[in-house]
């Protein structure tokens, strides 16, 4: 079973800081992969461990992005590819999407894997772009995955509960929390990702983009709430249950 | 091209909240462009729900036919497809649900056009629209703005927009979009849903939910959130963060992909309030949140905010509770 995976390199966003001066996001320098991508690493590797095959890794980026495939290629991949683009968010998704699936044309595959979203951008959109692009039927939100004979059996969450989709090969699968534990490389992995392809590309057809955006930044102060700042703990907590007795939200 | 088209989308209790808000947005891009607003409503017997999502707009699609029980992707995707081609708007808003959010970025491909996801507002200017979508974690916030041939496409967040109010007009005649479905339209298929059972703690129907996130710092300061919740006679919440680090089973998870919650009062304690945590929440009557940090953005949504730390401030806040009763 071949298997092409789809990632993307993200600032962690547990380090993201509002400057206070701007209201601008400013991002860490720490990268890593995005968080549902390391799910869909983690299910390739392991219906590759099931039914043989190879896994691809293909991401869009800067050279930073090798970093990324270098960590899938020690969790076990087999082969990874960059296709280099100085700023991915230059870019909207629909282009993006069009640059990837060029890429994951030229290769054989069964499955395309992606995560549902970017930890950073959250759009959820460039895999179903790609799946539209490739003409594959997709599946997101999956959280759990069986194979039956030739078919794909996928469960999901979705807003009226826990459903059941059934699939056929190729499909393009979106990885969410649940759907499995994704694993450290080991010492042997991180020393043999070194001797794994890793191919950089040139990105085309870059095509125009549609969409524009600004820097984020913060929005303004919306609340009338009632906010209790620097107060020593006993005094607040005071002023709080002074008030939910008024509310009468407590006895 | 003229026209803004709204979808909206029926679940298993009918009409989605979030048709209404993606209704209001709607109208309110129709005005400023100037064109009519006309609602789309796909599913298999979905004549009464069309026929209420239509009241008051000027012209009504309905897409309805078997084949469309339970909707994926593929099948929504060609059905809007259908409906744009006969109708060429310039703008169509579609809900930000799971479904949702998978068909509009597949249609944007099939159509060659641009589509914005997850949108919480929206703008005209100089005849263009501009969405404005939270991202990072929903701390900021970006503008995007559309360019080039239409139709323009995104999709609605739910939780960000006022319902719109049915009008007591009567709905616009609905007229019938012709779908053909090919054999690659049909290609997933849903087996069966399993509606959602409520966790053992009962989180969806509380009248009081204390929930705790990744300010605790450790699974154990867990306690707190605990002991606040037994005090209030409430139920434990967690955030996806401390779900994602094993800290919570996934049932208590509140937000985007857990549980929605709507009590009468809402606790967060080391909370930061990041979109998909508060698209869960935010039906709360009353929410309060205690957090060292002044700029999360939990605490724009509070009716009490206490910006300290919660190691201190909740101890205090149970001593004083169990005080006044004595």
């Amino acid at each position: 079973m071949h298997i092409v995976v789809l990632i993307k390199q993200v600032p962690d966003m547990n380090a993201v800081r509002i400057d206070k001066g701007t209201g601008r996001a400013v991002l860490s320098d720490q990268r890593v992969i995005s968080s549902y991508d390391a799910y869909a690493i983690e299910e390739a590797l392991r219906l590759k461990e099931r039914h043989g095959g190879e896994v691809t890794i293909i991401s869009a980026g800067p050279p930073s992005v090798k970093d990324a495939l270098t960590r899938a290629l020690a969790m076990g991949a087999d082969r990874a590819v960059l296709v280099q683009l100085a700023d991915v968010h230059e870019l909207d998704t629909l282009a993006v999407a069009r640059v990837l699936a060029e890429q994951i044309r030229q290769i054989p595959y069964d499955l395309v894997l992606a995560g549902q979203s970017s930890d950073d951008y959250e759009s959820g959109q460039v895999p179903p772009h790609v799946a539209e692009l490739l003409n594959l039927p997709m599946v997101s939100s999956v959280m759990g995955l069986e194979i039956e004979g030739e078919r794909l059996i996928l469960r999901r969450d979705v807003e009226d509960g826990s459903q059941t989709v059934e699939a056929p090969m190729p499909a393009l699968l979106m990885a969410i929390t649940g759907l499995n534990e994704p694993r450290y490389p080991s010492l042997k992995g991180i020393m043999a990702a070194k001797k794994k392809p890793l191919d950089l590309v040139e990105a085309s057809p870059v095509e125009p983009s549609r969409l524009s955006w600004t820097e984020p930044e913060a929005p303004e102060r919306t609340t009338s709430g009632v906010i209790v700042q620097d107060l020593p703990a006993a005094e607040a907590a005071q002023q709080l249950v002074g008030w939910l007795r008024e509310q009468k939200l407590v006895s | 091209m003229a026209g803004i088209v709204v979808v909206g989308e029926v679940g298993a209790g009918g009409l989605r909240p979030v048709s209404w808000e993606a209704l209001a947005a709607g109208r309110a891009v129709a005005e400023a462009l100037g064109e009519p607003l006309v609602g789309l409503i796909m599913g298999s017997g979905v004549d009464e729900e069309a026929r209420t999502f239509g009241a008051g707009l000027d012209r009504l699609l309905v897409a309805d036919q078997p084949e469309l029980d339970m909707l994926t992707a593929e099948t929504a995707t060609a059905v809007l497809a259908a409906a744009i081609r006969d109708v060429e708007p310039s703008v169509v808003l579609m809900p930000g649900t799971t479904l949702g959010r998978d068909y509009a970025p597949r249609l944007a491909a099939r159509l060659g056009v641009p589509c914005a996801a997850d949108c919480i507002d929206f703008a005209v200017e100089d005849g263009a629209l501009v969405a404005v979508r939270p991202v990072l974690g929903g701390r900021v916030q970006s503008v995007v703005r559309f360019t080039g041939e239409g139709p323009w496409l995104a999709t609605v967040r739910p939780g960000s927009f006022e319902q719109a109010q049915t009008a007591s007009d009567a709905s616009p005649a609905p007229e019938a979009v012709a779908v053909e479905l090919s054999a690659d339209d049909l290609r997933v298929s849903v087996r069966e849903t399993v509606e959602k059972q409520a966790g053992p703690t009962n989180l969806t129907a509380a009248k009081v939910v204390v929930s705790g996130g990744r300010g605790l710092k450790e699974p154990d300061n867990f306690r707190l959130v605990e002991d606040l919740a037994r005090v209030l006679d409430g139920a434990v919440g967690a955030t996806r963060a401390v779900v994602d680090a094993g800290w919570r089973p996934h049932h208590e998870q509140i937000g985007q992909t857990g549980v929605t919650v709507s009590p009468r009062l809402y606790v967060a304690v080391g909370v930061s309030g990041a979109v998909q945590h508060n698209v869960g929440m935010h039906g709360s009557d009353y929410v309060v949140a205690i957090n060292r940090d002044p700029d999360a953005p939990i605490f724009k949504i509070a009716a009490f905010g206490i910006v300290g730390d919660a190691f201190e401030v909740v101890p205090a806040i149970i001593e004083a509770l169990e005080a006044g009763r004595g």
